[in-house]
């Protein structure tokens, strides 16, 4: 690999920023046509949006084509925002892949397995990262708003905030604006079992951005990422961390709610994962209450 | 979506894996069978063999007793609606095999065992055969499976059935993906004594989310994600939107001291009639003395929620009182909605918690 290409996560990191050249995919659809003027008035530049058939029509001002091509014909394209309905998400995506889009953010919930499957076998060979499915997005406070996570109770600062569940996100951010800890980076990971960008990936953007202080982690039960999180931060995190872990009173082999929530084996329980954050160094809590408490009475 | 044996049976046998010969009981059928036969009720769970619920009939004689018994048992709480009939395989051994997804990998992997049975799980980890069977997983593209076969074949030591067991695989592996499996376990892997494979029992899972892709009609299970009992005789129900502010809320309440009886998700896009049902349903539960509403609206508005809680108020009259935190888009609407029916909203989880431990006997 030449020594000039930037990591996956300084491409992430730029576009973040740039706040520019992004589009919508699912545009003239209900939550793509309200979220794009929530993007727009939270300082996000949607410079247009697709809709197979609809080209030519105009949304909030954002000039809509059938395609990612048709669009790159006149715009630089640098991050998509997918609203399609889960039947259509996965072409979708990968058209956004191979129009090498570099940062794919897909609210869509309800996407198929098998569909994510090989989605994952393309982005592996690909310049693109994805966020989601089933995200609620991303904020850079001040900056972008990629997705629905709500921009009013968002407050520029140096907190990192990474969460599997949307609501969760929104209730830790607006405690800690409440509090006027603000936020450098707000970024929903998706409740899928099969996603895009995982914890580990956004722990280390926050380890590297030297405007990040410190970094908040909300998981849930299931799967195994916060294991491995936890192994991140023991090995690669020296900012602190503040963790909570979702569900800690689910029944076993219930799904609650999001498809990547069902309590397992005994490892992917609330308190098998929240004990492995606390041995990993994290400072930890057993509910979201109990988590904006513990931030703030660190906070100076 | 968890299927019956039998469900998951026609699935396979239509993806080219042979089972046994077999029928379709109903209650009140009277049934034309070839002796012997194994009747197996129909139940969405495992441990049904332990619990009597698998019987071999050899004759006329005892059948009808024995279909009686089987429809009146009830194992793990589930009673059959319907039993399969199959002939009993002459066994000469019992393998076991599936294909689960591996979700840190997003691979589909193959495990087997050369050993299958109830008891296969006794079996340590490290003598399962594991191998991605996924690495050229692509619309249209050719996997080899003919490493596969041949893997399989030393791991169960069957040299000389490599053709055979790659077939296996192959038709294995297009019924997973094809039905949108997420789990598709074949225990036992039955080797007969005229040396065919045959599926003795399967589990299948398919993904819910692909259901638009396919024409299911199966048995209703009644599996919901969004509504969850936890504990029936529980003191606070739950009211939350979004499956992780829901889970928070049922860990909330309970560091509270008290005892959740429910996790409810109401998701982004709530409507009042679904919302009053849900409603309804907490109030079948004999404990019940505050109900916990906890939204905080990003993609849904807090005035739809206000209008449902309005109107579940008007039509249930037995509601146990209401401790609401509403917040997030359409607050405002939705604080003057309830201040007109003079319905408090209080500002934070913590205040609801407090204001509903009043409410319950400690």
């Amino acid at each position: 690999m030449p020594g000039s290409r930037q990591t996956r996560g300084a491409v992430v990191k730029n576009t973040l920023f740039s706040a520019q050249n992004v589009i919508v995919q699912g545009i003239t659809g209900g939550h793509g046509h309200f979220q794009t003027k929530a993007m727009l008035a939270a300082g996000t530049t949607v410079v247009a949006g697709t809709t197979p058939g609809k080209a030519g029509q105009v949304v909030e001002g954002v000039p809509v084509y059938d395609s990612i091509a048709d669009i790159q014909k006149n715009h630089t394209v640098d991050t998509t925002v997918v609203f399609v309905p889960a039947p259509f998400a996965k072409s979708a995506i990968m058209e956004a892949i191979t129009a090498h889009i570099p940062l794919i953010v897909c609210i869509t919930e309800g996407v198929p397995i098998h569909d994510m499957l090989q989605i994952k076998k393309r982005l592996a060979g690909s310049g693109s990262t994805l966020i989601g499915p089933n995200s609620p997005g991303v904020i850079v406070p001040g900056v972008n708003k990629l997705g629905i996570i709500p921009a009013n109770m968002s407050l520029p600062g140096h907190t990192a905030i990474v969460s599997r569940s949307g609501t969760l996100t929104y209730e830790t951010m607006a405690g800690l604006s409440a509090k006027g800890i603000g936020q450098r980076y707000v970024i929903g990971t998706g409740g899928d079992r099969i996603r895009g960008t995982g914890f580990i990936d956004c722990l280390e953007l926050f380890e590297n951005d030297p405007e990040v202080d410190q970094i908040v982690l909300i998981g849930e039960i299931g799967g195994a990422d916060e294991q491995l999180a936890a192994d991140y931060i023991a090995t690669s995190v020296t900012k602190p961390v503040f963790a909570y872990v979702a569900g800690h009173h689910a029944p076993v082999g219930v799904q609650l709610g999001h498809a990547g929530a069902i309590l397992g084996s005994a490892d992917e329980s609330a308190a098998s994962k929240t004990e492995a954050l606390a041995k990993a160094g994290a400072q930890v809590a057993t509910s979201i209450t109990g988590l904006i408490e513990l931030i703030i009475n660190n906070f100076c | 979506m968890k299927l019956l044996e039998y469900e998951a049976k026609n699935i396979l046998s239509l993806s080219g894996i042979v089972t046994p010969r077999s029928s379709i009981i109903h209650q009140n059928d009277s049934a034309q069978l070839t002796f012997p036969v194994v009747l197996k009720s129909q139940v969405p769970t495992g441990g049904r063999g332990k619990a009597g619920g698998i019987r071999i009939v050899n004759d006329k004689d005892s059948l009808q007793q024995t279909i009686n018994e089987l429809f009146e048992l009830s194992i793990k709480d589930y009673r059959p609606q319907i039993l399969l009939a199959e002939e009993k395989l002459a066994i000469s051994h019992e393998y076991y095999l599936s294909l689960v997804i591996d979700k840190p990998t997003a691979e589909i992997r193959l495990m087997a065992h050369i050993n299958g049975g109830v008891e296969v799980e006794e079996n340590p980890q490290d003598s399962f055969l594991g191998m991605v069977v996924s690495s050229e997983y692509m619309v249209g593209s050719n996997n080899n499976f003919e490493a596969a076969g041949e893997r399989l074949a030393e791991y169960l030591n069957l040299p000389g059935r490599s053709f055979v067991l790659q077939d296996l695989v192959e038709n294995l592996y297009k019924c997973f993906v094809t039905n949108d499996a997420t789990l598709l376990e074949i225990n036992p892997l039955v080797f007969t004594d005229n040396e065919k494979f045959v599926a003795g029992d399967c589990k299948m899972e398919l993904d819910d989310s692909a259901a638009f892709r396919h024409d299911w009609k199966f048995e209703d299970k009644a599996t919901e994600a969004n509504f969850v009992t936890l504990d029936p005789g529980g003191t606070v129900a739950t009211i939350a939107n979004g499956a992780g502010l829901a889970m928070a809320t049922v860990d909330a309440v309970s560091d509270f001291g008290m005892v959740p009886a429910n996790f409810l998700d109401i998701g982004g896009g709530s409507n009042t009639e679904t919302l009053v049902a849900a409603f309804r349903r907490i109030t079948e539960y004999p404990n019940i003395q505050a109900i916990v509403i906890n939204v905080f609206a990003g993609i849904s508005r807090c005035d739809e929620v206000a209008r449902a809680i309005i109107a579940a108020k008007k039509q249930i009259t037995n509601l146990p009182p209401l401790f609401i935190r509403l917040a997030g888009t359409n607050f405002e609407a939705a604080a003057d909605l309830l201040s007109q029916e003079n319905i408090p909203i209080l500002a934070t989880l913590e205040e609801c918690l407090a204001a509903a431990k009043q409410e319950v006997p400690s």
